[in-house]
Order: structure tokens, then C-alpha cells, then sequence
């Protein structure tokens, strides 16, 4: 019983920063259905190597779906066909034996390519340096309990939580918009008592280096809740938008 | 026993309740106009070394703060899924700081330092009100109040969680702290870092030479003191849960620079997680523990049953930890769950295709609960499940396995956290302190970030303060020799140009051999056959390994040659500390040291002591050094949880 | 002064003034369909309506302040969606191989991906429409009693010109799909979204959408095919 299936892939290759990159074509067999999309690359790699080629460089660390480390586009599809789902996660039961399968790293101007599909994320860190948090020195919190928070609130701001900063928002974006990104973690700490002392600020400081980190503006496509491992709504999005303009009107 | 004059475990007097307290009244501070003047190096930035880092910079340090992912938000700590202990006792279930003290000896099998385990204990509640007070959504109540559930091998539900994700949120806690020192220009961040050796100047840690990963150049950072902070070994073993950039390489280069490496044959085998599929996998997936509170684990009765889970009645079903632990059921914890696991699939009644896996099964609990109910509880993970296996675990039993997960030990350390290299401290899973022979499930949250926010801000002011060190630059002789030396290393592993056999291939023949000899359950002959493959592969791995492309560029083969060399190092030291280890002792099993009906058989008269190997050279035997545990406030018993 | 002007430049800003502005358009745009409908009412009746805006609400200033308003909303409106463009292809300058659809959650659609083409497109037809009708050459007719300009006649004569019926209805199709996006996306650019009334919002905004293309869509459609010529039976009288 064969089930292994045989892929042609297009994978972008760039050997630096500046350097131009293309699209290079592999031929790979011998994949079984449940192997996950970064076991089959993994594969690939040891295909090469063993060849005496330079494998195929891409990030990747938890291999479980939380880390955000990974990320791909895959068909034209950031993390690939499958909804609410990292690259780690997908398994190649999602692909046929003979397809062709594209791979690319995430495009944006805010995420500079490092190697192949290797992209630089640093500007996520610069927008929560901003203020992704709420500035409380260790050892100066009240008990857990003197801070009660409804049960509704707590589940929507874990909602918004979840974002793994992977950063495929950004890269499904026509616009390559990292709004959403930005959202989650605004309308997090806007919905908690804890973030409210610095919720204008917040929201002023991180739209600001956001616009600064070179992303383009959210035209609503909504392609980013769609690609999202973690199926983060839109509706931050307003959330975050509402906080903005109501703090730079005061 | 005799105690190793290099092992001064500098715990404070007193009775037990009193030691913390007293040490921070009595440590000498360094004054606010003196933090200043200091440079810490933070490695790592999991919920230890964010925690630590950031706190250290509030305080008024200048922080270097290193991490191996690409931002610091990625660290493995985000992977834990259940949650963190904490003797809060808001449920009134009669939970203290003294039961949390107790249940953690107790579940590390008597063999972690009262003291440290002590406060340990202390300071989760504070690990709580912090993390609150950061934002961190918790699971609450309806009344707005937090939210526990209980967690494996405990009787009082002292664990907070944020749904199957508490390691990510309190890990973005701590990383936001960590940023928001960033923002201030107290912590300078430097993300895709491999810290590859230390720098001693006069005996005492100096700083760090580090790879810069993404354009391969060797760099210099000096400083007063370092922190490690990076993690566990479990990757050893090749298939573990751990994230694939674990590895032990900045810890074993610290161990061949004279600190201690403490009990390296203390792994946890994680009893919950989904069962290998092939042989091309790299990882193995945890299922958090917390699915053992609903879910009931079970086996066929007959041998080498094919009949799909719901064909078998129940009467043909084994429920075997129920059966063979009637106090804690399915809820015992980690170590007795994996080895019992394992003990029926060797009998033959395993199931699903390799005959390695046991039945997780949730129809009663929804049953009894609805689906929705078990949705809400554990939606995310069902969905993780049914994702990877392509089975639906609300229509059939999930298929567990246990797999590397935690390792208990680790750097040795003192009650200050530092290690045998004076000013080099070690946190969290790095070092080897507070968890005995089993780490008992929601504590290595706990630990990292007691350490982090509530520990180390106090011992390393203590340390700094009575050493008044002066300042030194990245131009001292002591990092030329260093850095001459990696970069020798380096150069090594690409030497060759071709080469048959992948660093892959080499990491996971080594990872087969430990999880068949030193893994679950271990013995004297297989321990040393162990030792014996062991050094053959390292030998052949130096030989013939092909590490494609260049050193200075992005190079993820280099990287993981070099961390593979080193776990072929480390490999041999569990080996040969679980065949020092003549008893059975959490974690560590050994087949000659059970008692009549299978279970572990400790030996508190001669192994009541923490076994910490001194590095003598490339081609020489490890010494080994003791630290005895003295208990002085539980009674050192068979642990029972039948 | 200073910080409205960065946050009203901002990326949010931006939105919210595409948002604001946009949502204003589209009022107006309701109200002038709801205008055009007079037209199957007869002449009379039309051109009382436009004399009635032109020289009697609030004593005739009504149509300045609302073209004043018009030109200063369509313009920021212009403004600010070009420089979304604009940084759009800053922000991604090199393309994807291959480009894909998401499905599922995503309200990526072909009218949201052309919502410059059609925006574009709209801006030269308002500039030529208000030139063809605002300020196009018309007779004068009496009702009763007062003379007014007899834009009845304008219009139907304008649409009796087979390829400029097409041309408008064209444009008609473009603007039905600009609201397609446009109409649910103000409302989130603004923030007046919710996840309780985001899918209202979004239904809401399609239908919306349709109803306003297809009603400037029939009109020209039944001038040309059903109405007499009137500058014919004008000559007849």
C-alpha cells in the first residue's frame, strides 16, 4: 500500500537581503500523507544536502502551532488552504500526488527577506515596545482576586490574546497591513480593567510605529482573519480604530 | 556520603518558613546609583530569562538580553498548555504554601532541596497577582473572580490557566514587561543569538561569545555577571515535545567551563501525547495533561485487540491507572502515568497502528458534561488533535503515548541560583533545583517565573554586591582566547564537502538510542551498551558529518550540527548519571530497583543526594560530585498514590 | 494643531476620513437617486424639484453649502484612498508568484481589489456629469408660473444619445461595486462595528449597494428605450 505522494514545488530562493531571488522548481517523492508541510520541507532539505545542495532556509520552531515562528505562503495562500491553521500544523493529506505546490515567504516592505523563505518580524517587537503591555513593576501588583474581571470580558480578551505574532496577517493583506496584528493586542488590554490607565496612549504610540515600520493601510479585505491560525475577528480591528480616534481627539 | 566542598548549596539558616525571608532582609543591596554601573547578560527569554531581564531592568540594571528565535515572544515556555500552580487556595479546599511545599518534594520523589522547594512555593502567589496585574486573561468565575482547576498528581485545584494556552499568555506577559524596558533603553534586545561559550575573567563569568545567526559573524558582550536562562535537553532524544531550536549547547558550554551539570539522567516522559506516525516525523505533540481531569484512559484486555475502540464493551476494557491507582485515578502523576503506559503496550495491549498508544477517551465525560461543555474545556485541543491525526476525538477515543517533555536536570545551582562559575546563574528548566526526580504538572511555569520576577532580582543583588567588580571591555584577552576557540569549532564542522549521512539522520540514531536506554525505564546493561553507541556515533559524527553552505550567513544546518555535537556529549553524561543512580526515583527508573509489584524503588540511605558531574577534558571520565538532601520537614516515605 | 493633522494623516486617520466621508457620499448619493425617480414623474415635477434645491431651500444657500460640503467630502475622500493605494504598493513592492483567496472569513472580493479602478473611474465621470448636467446648456420652461431651467429635457435628451447611456450605465456598475466594499468597509473604518452587527452591517451594505447601482442603472436604460425624444417632440409642438 503506496500512499506516498510525489510533488513538484516552486520555492522561492534568495541567497541574501539584497540579492535577487526566483522561483526554483523541486521534483519530491516519497511524502506520506502525515507528514506535516515542514516535515516534507524537512525532507526536501535532507534530499538536498545529501546532494551537496544548500538547503531550503525557512523558520520554524514549536512545530505545534503556537510559537508563530513558522509561515509560509503556500498556492498564494499565507500558512496555506487550510483555515485557522499554522504551516507547522498542515499536513500534506491537503495535497494530491502530482500537484504543484508554490512556496513563498511572507512579502511585505515591514518584513524584510533574510534568506529564502526567512523574513525579519523584528518590526512586531518595535510596535509592542510601544506599548503591547501594561507597565506594572515586578512586585507592585495588588492580589489577583482585588482585580475582578467578568467572565465575558476575560474569554473576549483571550480571544484577542491568542494572536502567535506569525505574522501572516500582514502577508494575505493586499495592502500588506499589519493592523490586525496590532489590533488583537490593543483590543486585548482594551477590554481588560487592567490596561485602561494607558489605553489612549496605547493605542496612539502602536498605530504610530505600525505606520512607521513601512505597512500599508487596512481596506477591510478581511483576508487576514481568514488566513489567521488563530481566527482572530476583524472587529479588533474597529475596536482598535475607535480607541485611536478617540484618544487623538482629546 | 561525603559532600563536595564545590557543592556549597549557601542555604540560609533557620526553619524552613523563615529561610527566604531572612535572606532578603540580610543581602547586601547595590544602590540605585550602582545598578547603573552593572551589565547582567540575559540568555534566553522564556518565562525565566523575559521575567528576569525585565525585572533586573526595572530595578535599574543595564540587561543584554539574548534569544535564539527570530523575537523573544517565541520562546518555548509559549508551548505550555494547562497552567500554573500557585497556593492561593482562593478555592478554600485547604491549600497553603506548606501543602504546595509538600505535594512538590512528594512529587519530585524526595530528591530536590527543601529549601529552594520552599520558596518556590512562596513566591507563587505573588507569580500570580503579578501576571494579573499584567494583563494576563486568566480563566474566571462568572462573579469575576479567577478561575482553578486541578492538575495532575495534586488533591487541591490550585492551577490558573487562559484556556489550553497558559504558557503563551503569561509567556506574552513577560514579554511585554521585557519590551517595555526595551522602550525605556534599560534592556537592549538581541534576537537571533546563539550563545555558543562563556568568558571567564579571574574564575568568574565575564560574558558571552554569541553567533549572530543571521549573518553568521561571531560577536563579544561583556558584563558583571550572566544569567542562563535557556532551557531544557529533552531534544536530546530527538522526538520530544520541545521546539526544534532546543538544545542544551549553551549549557554544556557553561559545563565544560566548570559549572556542574546536576542529575542530567532526571528526564520527564510526558504521558499524554500524540503517538509517532513515521519516521520522517520531527516532533512528537503534547496533549496538555489537564485532558487527564475528564478523559479516561484505557486499554483493551485482550492481547493485541484489532477491533476498533467502540466495538470493545466495557467489560473488555482495562481501565489500568483507575484499577492500579484508586486514590488519583487517571490523575497520578506524570512519571507513574508514562511508565504504566508503557508497561501494557510491552504486555501487548496497545493499540492504534504501532501498537505504542493507550485510549484517551472522553465519552463519558460527555456523557456527563455535554459537549459543549468538554468543548469549552478543551475545544482547542480536540482541534489539534483532529487536525494532526485526522480523527475526531468526540466520536473516538484520542491515541496518547507518552515522549520527552521536561528535564529535571540541569545546571547545579545554589540557593542563590548561581552555579559552581562564580557569577554565572542559571534559571528555570536550565538549572536542575527545584523539581527533584518528577516535575509535578503547572510547576515549570511556576518555577521559571519565581525565579525570573521573584528570585534572582534578590541573589544576584547580593552576589554584586560583594563583589564589587570592576568594568571590563570585549577587547580583554580572556574573550580573544574564547572566541578563538569557537570559532575553531565552527570552522570544524565545516571542513567537509560532501557526506552521506545528514545531521538529521546522526540526531535521531542518537535520539533512538536514548529513548531505548535511557528512557522510561533503564538498565545497568543497556545503560552501558548506551554509553558504548553513544561514543561510537560521536566519533563517526565528527568524521563524517556534512554540514552544507558557509559560516557566515544564515546557516540552520551549522546551527544544528553544532547543538547535535553537543547532545552527543550530553547523551553520554544521562547515560552514565542513571547508571551511577543504582535506585528508582521519579523520572529515573531502573529495572533492578522496583519493588514486588513494579513500582519505583527509591534508596534514601545511599542516593539521597544530588549527583553533579564535573567536566574533565574531551577524552576524560566525569567526576562526580554529591550534595546530600537533608530533610528536615517531611518524612522521606514511599511515595504512594494507590 | 499638529497631532490632528499626524492622526488625521495616520493609517487610521486616513480610514476614518475615507470612512466619514464615504458614508456622507453615500447619503447623497441616496438622496440625488431619490431626486433622479422624479423623472418617471413627469417633467414638471422634476424640474419643480431641482428648482426647489437650486433657488428655494434656505432661501437658494442650501446648494452652495451642499456643494461646498459635496467637493471638500469627495475630494479628502479621493485624497485619502489614493494615498491608501499609494502605500499599498510601498508597502509590497515585490508581488506574489502566485496569488490565492483565502475563502472562509476573508470579504476579499473583486470589488474590494478595485476599489481604486472604480474610485478612479467615478472621479472623471463626476467631473464630466456635473459639467453635462450642473452646467449644461438648457432651455427654460414655466411652471406654475415661475421659469426654470428645464433639465428634464437635458437629461432625457442626453440619454436618447445611445452611446452615452452606455457609457454612464458602465460607470453606474462601477459604482454599484465601489459600494459593494465600500458601504460595510465605512463603517468598520470608522469603528461602528461590533461582532454582533458586523454580519447586519455587511448583508446591510451589499444590498445597499445593488439597490443604489441598479436604480442609476435603469434609469438611462428606460430613457433610451421607452421615452419619446423631447427635444423631437419638442419641435412637434
Amino acid at each position: 500500500m503506496d500512499n506516498h505522494l510525489t510533488l513538484n514545488l516552486l520555492i522561492w530562493r534568495q541567497s541574501g537581503p539584497e540579492q535577487p531571488g526566483m522561483m526554483v522548481p523541486y521534483t519530491i517523492s516519497g511524502v506520506s500523507p502525515e507528514m506535516s508541510f515542514l516535515e516534507m520541507l524537512d525532507h526536501l532539505n535532507d534530499d538536498l544536502s545529501r546532494r551537496g545542495e544548500r538547503p531550503v532556509e525557512f523558520d520554524s520552531d514549536c512545530r505545534e502551532g503556537i510559537c508563530g515562528t513558522c509561515g509560509l505562503v503556500i498556492n498564494g495562500i499565507a500558512h496555506g488552504p487550510k483555515s485557522a491553521c499554522t504551516t507547522c500544523e498542515l499536513r500534506m493529506r491537503s495535497f494530491k500526488s502530482g500537484d504543484t505546490i508554490s512556496v513563498e515567504p511572507f512579502r511585505a516592505t515591514g518584513f524584510p527577506i533574510v534568506r529564502d523563505l526567512v523574513v525579519d518580524r523584528g518590526a512586531f517587537d518595535r510596535i509592542i515596545a510601544k506599548g503591547g503591555y501594561v507597565s506594572v513593576n515586578t512586585g507592585a501588583a495588588p492580589d489577583g482576586n482585588a482585580i475582578p474581571v467578568s467572565k465575558f470580558d476575560a474569554d473576549r480578551a483571550m480571544d484577542a490574546a491568542s494572536c502567535i505574532g506569525c505574522g501572516a496577517c500582514v502577508a494575505a493583506c493586499p495592502n500588506a497591513s499589519a493592523s490586525l496584528f496590532v489590533s488583537a493586542k490593543v483590543a486585548q488590554l482594551a477590554l481588560l480593567p487592567q490596561g485602561q490607565p494607558e489605553r489612549d496612549h496605547r493605542a496612539l504610540k502602536m498605530v504610530e510605529q505600525m505606520d512607521r515600520e513601512g505597512f500599508g493601510d487596512c481596506s477591510n479585505h478581511g483576508e487576514c482573519e481568514a488566513v489567521c491560525p488563530k481566527a482572530i475577528s476583524i472587529s479588533h480591528i474597529a475596536i482598535m480604530r475607535r480607541d485611536f480616534m478617540r484618544a487623538a481627539v482629546q | 556520603m561525603g559532600k563536595s566542598p564545590l557543592l556549597d548549596a549557601k542555604i540560609p539558616s533557620g526553619p524552613v518558613e523563615q529561610k527566604w525571608t531572612v535572606f532578603r532582609g540580610d543581602a547586601d543591596l547595590v544602590s540605585p546609583a550602582n545598578k547603573r554601573k552593572h551589565t547582567i547578560i540575559v540568555v534566553g527569554t522564556g518565562l525565566a530569562g523575559a521575567s528576569a531581564a525585565a525585572s533586573l531592568a526595572e530595578m535599574g540594571y543595564n540587561v543584554l538580553s539574548f534569544c535564539i528565535q527570530d523575537s523573544p515572544r517565541r520562546a518555548h515556555s509559549v508551548a505550555a498548555q494547562g497552567g500554573i500552580n500557585a497556593a492561593k487556595n482562593y478555592q478554600n479546599d485547604g491549600d497553603s504554601v506548606r501543602r504546595l511545599f509538600h505535594d512538590t518534594i512528594k512529587g519530585g520523589d524526595f530528591r530536590a532541596r527543601e529549601a529552594n522547594v520552599y520558596r518556590l512555593a512562596e513566591v507563587s502567589v505573588n507569580i500570580i497577582d503579578q501576571c494579573v496585574a499584567q494583563g494576563v486573561p486568566f480563566a474566571r468565575e462568572y462573579g469575576g473572580t479567577l478561575a482553578n482547576r486541578s492538575f495532575g498528581g495534586a488533591q487541591v485545584s490550585r492551577t490558573f490557566y487562559a484556556r489550553g494556552q497558559t504558557g503563551q499568555q503569561l509567556m506574552l506577559g513577560a514579554y511585554g514587561a521585557l519590551m517595555r524596558q526595551v522602550n525605556e533603553g534599560t534592556v537592549k534586545m538581541f534576537p537571533r543569538r546563539e550563545m555558543l561559550d562563556i568568558v571567564l575573567v579571574d574564575g568568574k563569568a565575564r560574558g558571552i561569545i554569541c553567533r549572530n545567526l543571521t549573518n553568521g559573524e561571531i560577536e563579544r558582550y561583556a558584563a558583571h555577571a550572566v544569567v542562563l536562562c535557556t532551557g531544557g535537553y529533552s531534544t536530546a532524544y530527538y522526538l520530544s515535545t520541545n521546539a526544534v531550536s532546543c538544545n542544551v549547547t549553551a549549557a554544556w558550554r557553561c559545563h565544560k567551563r566548570g559549572a556542574l551539570f546536576a542529575n542530567p539522567c532526571y528526564t520527564q516522559i510526558h504521558p499524554t501525547c500524540i503517538p509517532q506516525s513515521g519516521d520522517s516525523q520531527s516532533k512528537l505533540t503534547l496533549m496538555s495533561e489537564s485532558l487527564r481531569n475528564d478523559g479516561r484512559v484505557w486499554v483493551p484486555k485482550a492481547k493485541h485487540d484489532q477491533r476498533r475502540p467502540s466495538e470493545i464493551p466495557e467489560d473488555e476494557r482495562d481501565y489500568f491507572l483507575e484499577r492500579r491507582y484508586p486514590a488519583f485515578g487517571n490523575l497520578v502523576p506524570r512519571d507513574i502515568a508514562s511508565r504504566a503506559s508503557k508497561r501494557v503496550c510491552d504486555e501487548g495491549h496497545g493499540v492504534g497502528p504501532t501498537g505504542y498508544a493507550v485510549y484517551l477517551d472522553f465519552g463519558d465525560a460527555i456523557k456527563r458534561l455535554g459537549r459543549n461543555k468538554v468543548q469549552e474545556r478543551y475545544g482547542n485541543l480536540f482541534a489539534m488533535y483532529h487536525e494532526i491525526t485526522d480523527d475526531d476525538p468526540y466520536d473516538t477515543p484520542m491515541r496518547i503515548y507518552p515522549a520527552p517533555h521536561y528535564t529535571m536536570g540541569g545546571l547545579w545551582v545554589d540557593y542563590n541560583l548561581m552555579s559552581t562559575i562564580p557569577g554565572l546563574h542559571v534559571l528555570g528548566e536550565a538549572n536542575f533545583s527545584d523539581h527533584g526526580a518528577n516535575r509535578l504538572g503547572a510547576s515549570a511555569l511556576m518555577q521559571g517565573l519565581a525565579d525570573g520576577y521573584f528570585v534572582l532580582p534578590y541573589t544576584i543583588g547580593a552576589y554584586l554586591a560583594g563583589e564589587r567588580l570592576g568594568a571590563i571591555g570585549t577587547d580583554h584577552e580572556a574573550f580573544d582566547a574564547v572566541e578563538q576557540e569557537v570559532k575553531e569549532s565552527v570552522a570544524a564542522l565545516l571542513k567537509r564537502k560532501k557526506g552521506e549521512k545528514t545531521i538529521t539522520e546522526f540526531h535521531r540514531e542518537l535520539g533512538k538510542v536514548l529513548w531505548e536506554d535511557v528512557g522510561m525505564s533503564r538498565h545497568h546493561e543497556g545503560l552501558e551498551t548506551a554509553i558504548r553507541r553513544i561514543r561510537e556515533m560521536r566519533a563517526e559524527y565528527h568524521d563524517a558529518v556534512f554540514v552544507p553552505g558557509e559560516g557566515e550567513e544564515l546557516n540552520r544546518s551549522l546551527e544544528m550540527a553544532g547543538r547535535v555535537a553537543d547532545f552527543f556529549e550530553l547523551a553520554e553524561l544521562m547515560a552514565r548519571d542513571a547508571l551511577q543512580r543504582e535506585e528508582s526515583c521519579g523520572g529515573h527508573f531502573r529495572q533492578e530497583h522496583r519493588t514486588r509489584d513494579g513500582e519505583a524503588k527509591r534508596d534514601d540511605k545511599n542516593f539521597a543526594f544530588v549527583g553533579a558531574w564535573e567536566y574533565k577534558g574531551r577524552d576524560e571520565e566525569p567526576v562526580l560530585h554529591k550534595e546530600p538532601l537533608v530533610f528536615e520537614n517531611m518524612e522521606l516515605k514511599q511515595r504512594s498514590y494507590k | 494643531m499638529i497631532s490632528w493633522k499626524k492622526n488625521l494623516t495616520s493609517s487610521i486617520g486616513k480610514k476614518f476620513v475615507t470612512g466619514i466621508t464615504g458614508l456622507l457620499l453615500v447619503s447623497f448619493v441616496i438622496v440625488h437617486l431619490i431626486g433622479n425617480l422624479l423623472l418617471y414623474a413627469g417633467p414638471d415635477a422634476f424640474n419643480s424639484y431641482a428648482y426647489f434645491l437650486e433657488h428655494r431651500l434656505i432661501h437658494g444657500w442650501a446648494v452652495y453649502v451642499a456643494d461646498a460640503m459635496l467637493i471638500l467630502f469627495f475630494g479628502a475622500h479621493a485624497v485619502a484612498g489614493i494615498s491608501v493605494w499609494q502605500k499599498k504598493r510601498l508597502a509590497r513592492p515585490q508581488p506574489y508568484y502566485q496569488a490565492g483567496n483565502a475563502g472562509g472569513a476573508s470579504r476579499k472580493s473583486f470589488a474590494s481589489r478595485t476599489m481604486i479602478v472604480s474610485g478612479l473611474v467615478i472621479l472623471v465621470f463626476v467631473i464630466l456629469h456635473v459639467r453635462m448636467f450642473k452646467f449644461g446648456p438648457t432651455a427654460t420652461v414655466v411652471v406654475d408660473g415661475i421659469e426654470m431651467r428645464d433639465l428634464y429635457t437635458l437629461v432625457v435628451s442626453t440619454f436618447k444619445v445611445w452611446w452615452i447611456s452606455f457609457a454612464y450605465m458602465a460607470v453606474m456598475v462601477l459604482l454599484g461595486l465601489h459600494l459593494r466594499h465600500g458601504i460595510w468597509s465605512a463603517f468598520q473604518s470608522v469603528g461602528a462595528t461590533s461582532p454582533r452587527y458586523q454580519p447586519v452591517i455587511y448583508v446591510g451594505g451589499v444590498t445597499l449597494s445593488i439597490l443604489i447601482g441598479l436604480g442609476f442603472f435603469l434609469l438611462p436604460l428606460v430613457i433610451l428605450f421607452f421615452y419619446e425624444n423631447p427635444a423631437l417632440s419638442m419641435g412637434g409642438i
